[in-house]
């Protein structure tokens, strides 16, 4: 017999799949607006259950077992639900995130009879299993509802390029499938379970063993896919790029960093009793995600259509999530879920805007829209809003996930990842405020390197006023600024020890208060320079247009929408993570 | 990249991991050698506590039965998203009956392959129900009696012609027939739980070992399974015999990218 609060644990998953069975079997009863109405309830019906649990998940872990198959002498028999705070809480803010993207996205899917809403369930039962599963194979099985969820939401558009983006999507990640499988397949063949806890007993006992190596090898890279990290990235710009933007909203506010955040807790709470996973991890994540935050930030530089400049700041920010994980600490680990929430909150108000452009002004593209965003002002005026906070303005949530990964980061000595994470948000930010002062304000009449980036014709229908899509956009905006600094003081450090299954620790270190003023005075130079490059003087503009062209264009060059191109990356990037681990 | 540079990037990735792949295959315990643990242990549980002699759906259906349930939603979101798909511009617009275009010939079956449709399409459609019922003491069970049932309904198209076949086959039911079957697995889940019981947890009698009703909540779950199973390939062939047809309105303004 199970009791309250632990009983509550299946109902975040059930409650989802429930309504949408039974939307699916009623879909032509329904009137017009009433799967609008069923999923943003749902959606809401799972961010307070997790948050219950949640806090309620404070003293340690909650633990469920299905079908009351407890472990028996040891041997873990059934499946089990695990949910720390931290678990909880980004389940929560997931639920939440869809709520507010339900009702943007209101009445636009009307025509497909409540199919649109029925994927979007799935696909958030899918990150709630996701999140609070304990069973190795079981994260495969969310893993992969959500890939084939999100396969149908990003084709949605039926465009040659929709068509291509959601290809690209579906081999990359059914690739990963298979790597994650192969991964699952080896650690069970080497320990005999496939419970969290039993698998980490057995890598404990094991010693040095290239079949865990193997096993952390596959799994990785198919989270690390999943997260969008270099040189797995390729699949997220064309897939974000083409998807519809409630959908977008989702995949960028919450998809990535799930994959982010499921590598922190498989290298924690699984390998983490691997000396060699644990000398590796360090090396790998700050690497990759040092390059990943460069490389998307320069990207979305370089972008003039919205949603795919959008797209490569998400990776940036996704490498500062990886670095963050790769710090191995309380205040690493803690930084990066701040973070997520922070990120989440920031980037799917900025797919509402690009969605408000789509539907208003039918174009996303920054060059053609130039001083065209003039009637629709309290858009731009949240859009910058949006680019600063995004480049470190320091207030809000994701501020304070930012500092807390400059802390961990500064704590341990890693300079450089430091530096790169500091360059790649300031470098997206910029991108964001040059796209506003464009479109708001009709300045940057000189296009430069942005001008050769791909775009594309593109809107989606306007059938709402604007205050209804504008409104969810602000109230992600609010939450993150106006979120008390306090509670997230008080409960991140709790949160991150929960985590990890560690004893709170105190508080965590915070970065100095004068590094997110840096990452906002280069973001607004940057974003000047491309807005008044006609007005300044020549010997400024030449010598940088002189240099950057070329990698830009080669740059531009990588991401060719190919699919075999992007296999080929991936295969070197598994290459790469078994290097590095062989050194370990 | 060039094709060439392509291949020669994948090769050089995989010399690369050749070593670590030896490695690994190295470590592996051998071929055969031990028996898991864990394998053992169901071996002696399925029969012992749940009286099923098929462990694979004791595993499928209690043991991990959770997997299960996501694998089920799996398929329904690959057919929700296949529907959404090939229907596209078409919207969710579907004719109640078959269309004839006109001037096109409509060549007669031979009495044969009608015939053996109707001796075949009732059987083919009892032995898809008696692979979902007994899920529990042979090899089978709901997802595989459930894509014999939808066979059946093919058959139906083979033997009575596209006009015969819609009239006896309609889009809504078979949504309510994938929902409800989903729906109906859901619940077991969440049913044992009013009880008191945890999710999925069986609380039906469990019957007798090797007889038809054994396992107990199993063999709802199986129904439901087959429900959807069968619902939702059939929904997937009406919706890939619709696909060729055109948009009879025209788009709306916006639609066309929407």
């Amino acid at each position: 017999m199970t009791h309250f609060p632990v009983a509550l644990l299946p109902l975040p998953v059930a409650i989802p799949l429930v309504v949408c069975a039974s939307m699916l079997a009623t879909a032509h009863l329904l009137p017009g607006r009433m799967p609008d109405i069923l999923a943003t309830v749902t959606a809401l019906a799972v961010a307070l259950l997790s948050g219950v649990i949640a806090s309620q998940a404070t003293e340690g872990p909650l633990v469920y077992w299905f079908g009351g198959w407890e472990p028996r002498d040891g041997v873990h028999l059934g499946i089990g639900f695990s949910v720390d705070a931290a678990s909880g809480w980004i389940a929560a803010f997931i639920g939440l995130l869809y709520a507010v993207t339900f009702v943007f996205a209101w009445g636009f899917f009307a025509r497909t009879h409540g199919h649109f809403q029925i994927l979007m369930l799935l696909f958030l039962a899918a990150m709630v299993g996701f999140c609070f599963t304990r069973d190795m194979f079981n994260l495969f099985v969310w893993f992969e509802v959500m890939s084939v969820a999100v396969f149908a939401l990003t084709a949605y558009h039926l465009e040659e390029s929709a068509l291509a983006g959601a290809i690209n999507f579906t081999v990359v990640n059914s690739l990963a499938g298979f790597l994650m499988l192969g991964g699952i397949g080896l650690i069970y063949a080497q320990s005999g379970t496939l419970d969290f806890e039993g698998i980490a007993a057995a890598v404990a006992r094991g010693g040095r063993d290239p079949v865990v190596a193997g096993a952390f090898c596959l799994v990785a890279a198919a989270l690390m896919i999943k997260g969008a990290i270099v040189p797995f990235q390729f699949w997220l710009a064309d897939a974000h790029t083409v998807a519809p933007s409630p959908v977008s909203a989702i995949f960028s506010g919450a998809m990535v960093s799930l994959g982010l955040f499921g590598l922190a807790k498989v290298s924690a709470l699984v390998f983490g009793g691997s000396d060699q996973v644990h000398r590796a991890v360090p090396i790998l994540l700050m690497g990759l995600g040092g390059a990943t935050a460069l490389l998307g930030g320069w990207m979305a530089l370089l972008q003039r259509y919205l949603k795919r400049l959008l797209a490569f700041s998400t990776i940036s920010h996704a490498g500062i999530m990886l670095t963050a994980i790769g710090a191995l600490s309380l205040d690493g680990t803690g930084g990066m879920l701040v973070y997520i929430v922070g990120h989440g909150l920031v980037k799917g108000a900025l797919f509402m805007i690009a969605g408000i452009l789509l539907a208003t002004r039918a174009s996303v593209d920054e060059i053609a829209l130039r001083g065209l965003g003039r009637g629709i002002g309290p858009a731009g005026i949240a859009m910058a809003l949006a680019g600063l906070l995004l480049c470190g303005l320091p207030i809000g949530v994701l501020d304070q996930g930012t500092r807390l990964v400059q802390g961990a980061l500064a704590r341990g000595g890693h300079g450089v990842p430091l530096a790169a994470g500091v360059i790649g948000a300031a470098l997206t930010g910029a991108a964001v405020l040059r796209a506003a002062g464009r479109i708001f304000l009709g300045l940057g009449s000189d296009p430069g390197d942005e001008a050769g980036a791909p775009s594309a014709d593109e809107r989606e229908k306007l059938n709402r006023p604007l205050w209804l899509m504008l409104g969810p956009c602000c109230v992600l905006l609010a939450a993150d600024i106006g979120l008390p600094a306090e509670l997230i003081e008080h409960g991140a450090p709790g949160a991150a020890a929960s985590f990890l299954h560690r004893a709170a620790a105190g508080g965590l270190a915070e970065g100095p208060a004068w590094l997110p003023w840096l990452s906002v005075a280069g973001a607004i130079t940057v974003a000047a320079y491309g807005l008044f490059r006609r007005s300044l003087p020549g010997f400024v503009v030449k010598p940088v247009r002189a240099t950057q062209s070329a990698p830009t264009q080669a740059l531009e060059a990588l991401h060719s929408g190919l699919t075999g191109d992007y296999v080929a990356w991936l295969a070197v990037g598994v290459a790469a993570i078994a290097g590095v681990l062989a050194m370990a | 990249m060039t094709p060439r540079l392509r291949i020669g990037l994948l090769a050089l990735a995989g010399l690369a991991l050749l070593p670590g792949t030896a490695a690994v295959t190295a470590g592996l315990p051998a071929f055969g050698a031990t028996i898991a643990e864990y394998g053992a242990r169901i071996n002696a549980i399925a029969p012992g506590e749940r009286h099923v002699a098929n462990m694979v759906s004791a595993i499928n259906f209690d043991l991990r039965g959770l997997d299960t349930l996501g694998e089920e939603f799996m398929l329904l979101a690959a057919i929700t998203g296949t529907v959404v798909l090939l229907r596209g511009r078409r919207g969710e617009g579907i004719t109640e009956r078959a269309m004839r275009r006109p001037g096109r010939a409509v060549i007669p079956r031979s009495d044969a392959v009608v015939l053996a449709c109707r001796i075949a399409g009732p059987l083919t459609a009892l032995f898809g129900l008696y692979v979902v019922v007994h899920a529990t003491v042979t090899p089978g069970g709901g997802f595989q009696g459930g894509v014999i049932l939808a066979t059946a309904t093919l058959l139906i198209y083979l033997g009575e012609g596209y006009a015969g076949w819609r009239d006896a086959v309609r889009s809504h039911w078979l949504d309510a027939m994938e929902g409800g079957g989903a729906l109906l697995f859901t619940f077991c889940g969440l049913v044992p739980m009013l009880f008191g019981a945890a999710f999925m947890q069986n609380i039906l009698p469990l019957g007798t070992f090797r007889d038809l009703f054994s396992g107990g909540l199993m063999l709802v779950e199986n129904l439901g399974v087959g429900m959807a199973v069968a619902g939702g390939f059939t929904q997937l062939f009406l919706e890939f015999m619709e696909e060729t047809r055109e948009a009879d309105q025209p788009d709306e303004p916006g639609e066309e990218t929407a």
